[in-house]
């Protein structure tokens, strides 16, 4: 077996440049990877310690905590809703500015950039500005629409429902740039046309060829979306609502081990979702990874 | 009424006019291609026919209904594009079944077909592959058999051959010609290369800055060419400017000299005019030879000197320098070329008939640079 192993990879070890066994690469990628896992080990063993013993006691205390639960599962919920509507309204609009309006692409550029130039806290005071204090101004601009919204039974002030809207926009440069430049990849017109010369409407081109055709832009959109929410303090501490980051940092605040085991957890959480995620992808019928793959079996 | 009638048909991009006050029909069976130069309008044309683009003005007839305004994907089309357009995420068979299960065809009809086009275009055993584990000429093949896949009533293709290399061009035009005689489908082909429409359309219509120059037979447009563009643009050819110094008599003045050539009735005298002659057609002799000149009689013959020589399998080409501005270019078979070789003084000879006279107004000049250029790009 290893007289096997040895003569397979003997060709591969005459095709490398002499001189490289222990390169400058492999340092840096030491020294990248330590500079990942060190920080994470020693909030891990902090998370472990207490006092002078390593146990898992606080990750007990984590478990059976109500809060942590709770907050979780509403995080969970309020990244599944944004990533879900943000993916389902971006999506299509993109499609349709590179197909129909190829002239606004600039301003969609611009407008999936003003995001990052607002802060969460001025977004947050805009919302509240906007939907709490009955502004005859912008309730006419709103065509009666905010005074709805603004008073029961549609009230939205301070709702996750209005969170999730400000998480959607937040996300926008996450979502909107991976799939516009998925499309850009993927000679979106001609894919599109050849689709309606056979019949197809517009829909269901979008569905059937060109969803499928930008998925790893849809699902990193995706990913980037519910990662940002997952963690995101600003906006939910200013609509009062109690998150998962929230308790993080009241945790952290009284019981530092604590926050240390959560924040792995929520570490190892993320973690499996994104190898999900990536899985996910490759596993694609068509897609290049699993050629490589097949390419790799037929090898060996 | 033809099975296929463009009525009037305009096309302006902003204020840009792409296509100008276009009339063309297409018979039932039959190969119509489109040629131009970039910009000329012929993938304009196209993509109104196949409803990615509403005309202006004007009226698209198929079958006697007017289907100018229905959406592409409710008209009878099948399209092949310069880029193949294959859905990467489908095999080969799925890309063809996709227009079958869009009409919701049961799954065994289907698999039957897939296969029957598979085979047709010479691709039997590769129904399972992936695009991108196809050739671009195998993957065009497949975006050829999706097209057909659907039945279209027309066949549209807009350019299908330019990505692909010399070789793998000229045995899939034929596939193409093969194919659409077989199941005797009205076609409208795009291209730019005047080679590939004279050998596989039924009839061509040569276009310049969006109108149409001249609709005919292939044999027609090279050998009788109406207009000045569709002289220059299509095929080599040798092209004198000059004055009709006798309409009647068939008597050019061409730079100090005096062509025969056949009478023009329909031109005057003192006309300016372009004077075509295709290659194949001059001969050429040693200057040498010179006293043979004259028993020519009535002939052309007009002395120069070899600048280059050119060989192209079963005959050579010969660029001959007549003055300083002038160069001639001679078809010779390669068997009777042996004797001439560079800087050497001979005299090429053409016969009046095989002279096209044709009007030369300001736009035709307009028309023939353009031409020009395209064969410089060449």
């Amino acid at each position: 077996m290893a007289q096997a192993v040895r003569e397979i990879n003997l060709p591969v070890r005459k095709d490398r440049p002499k001189g490289q066994g222990l390169g400058v690469d492999k340092i840096f990628l030491t020294l990248v990877l330590l500079f990942l896992i060190v920080p994470l080990g020693a909030t891990l063993i902090f998370g472990l310690s207490s006092g002078n013993s390593i146990n898992f006691n606080t990750f007990q205390s984590v478990f059976t905590d109500h809060d942590f639960s709770q907050t979780l599962l509403l995080s969970l919920g309020l990244a599944l809703a944004s990533t879900i509507l943000a993916i389902l309204l971006i999506t299509p609009t993109a499609y349709w500015v590179q197909l129909r309006l190829p002239r606004a692409r600039p301003l969609m550029d611009f407008l999936a950039l003003v995001p990052f130039a607002v802060p969460a806290i001025v977004m947050a005071f805009g919302l509240v500005e906007v939907y709490g204090t009955g502004n005859t101004l912008i309730n006419i601009l709103s065509f009666g629409l905010v005074p709805v919204l603004s008073n029961e039974p549609f009230n939205v002030v301070n709702t996750p429902q209005l969170l999730v809207c400000a998480y959607v926009i937040i996300s926008l440069p996450f979502v909107y740039r991976p799939i516009d430049n998925n499309l850009r990849a993927i000679n979106t017109k001609v894919l599109s046309e050849a689709a309606y010369s056979l019949g197809s409407g517009w829909w269901r081109t979008f569905l059937t060829i060109i969803l499928p055709n930008i998925l790893p832009g849809v699902i990193s959109a995706a990913l980037l979306t519910f990662s940002t929410v997952m963690g995101e303090f600003t906006l939910a501490s200013l609509f009062s609502i109690y998150t998962f980051p929230i308790y993080l940092n009241v945790t952290g605040q009284n019981d530092a081990h604590k926050a240390a085991s959560l924040t792995i957890l929520s570490f190892f959480l993320t973690m499996i979702f994104v190898l999900g995620i990536i899985l996910l992808v490759r596993i694609r019928p068509g897609s290049r990874g699993n050629e490589d793959r097949l390419d790799i079996v037929a090898a060996k | 009424m033809a099975f296929l009638e463009l009525e009037h048909i305009t096309k302006y991009f902003g204020r840009t006019a792409a296509v100008m006050d276009i009339n063309l029909s297409v018979e039932q069976g039959e190969f119509l291609t489109l040629l131009g130069p970039s910009g000329c309008g012929k993938t304009t044309i196209l993509r109104m026919v196949a409803g990615f683009e509403t005309p202006s003005n004007g009226n698209i007839l198929l079958d006697g209904d007017d289907i100018t305004n229905r959406s592409a994907s409710k008209r009878p089309m099948g399209m092949v594009f310069q880029s193949y357009a294959l859905f990467p995420h489908m095999n080969a068979e799925q890309n063809i079944a996709f227009g079958l299960s869009i009409k919701r065809t049961p799954k065994d009809v289907i698999a039957r077909r897939c296969a029957e086009l598979l085979e047709l275009v010479g691709l039997g055993d590769k129904g399972r592959n992936f695009p991108h584990q196809l050739s671009g000429g195998q993957q065009q093949r497949v975006a050829l058999a999706r097209a057909l896949a659907v039945e279209p009533k027309v066949l549209l293709l807009d350019e299908p051959l330019s990505a692909l290399d010399a070789k793998v061009r000229v045995s899939l035009r034929n596939e193409i010609r093969r194919i659409q005689q077989q199941l005797k489908m009205t076609a409208i082909y795009v291209t730019h290369d005047q080679e590939e429409a004279l050998a596989i359309s039924d009839r061509i219509a040569v276009m310049a800055r969006g109108s149409i120059e001249q609709l005919d037979l292939p044999e027609e447009i090279y050998n009788n060419p109406r207009t000045v563009f569709a002289a220059t643009f299509v095929g080599t050819s040798n092209h004198f400017n000059g004055l009709l110094e006798s309409a009647s008599e068939g008597l050019c003045q061409v730079e100090h000299q005096t062509l025969h050539v056949p009478p023009v009735p329909n031109l005057h005298d003192g006309d300016r005019v372009l004077v075509m002659v295709r290659p194949e057609e001059v001969s050429v002799q040693n200057s040498e030879e010179g006293v043979n000149v004259s028993a020519n009689g009535a002939g052309n013959h007009i002395a120069g000197v070899i600048e280059l020589r050119t060989f192209l399998g079963p005959f050579t080409r010969f660029h001959v320098r007549v003055n300083e501005s002038t160069t001639m270019t001679a078809d010779v078979p390669s068997q009777q070329a042996r004797d001439y070789y560079v800087a050497q003084r001979v005299v090429l000879s053409f016969p009046p008939d095989a002279c096209q006279v044709l009007p030369l107004d300001k736009e035709a000049v307009e028309l023939e640079r353009l031409a020009e250029a395209e064969e410089e790009k060449v």
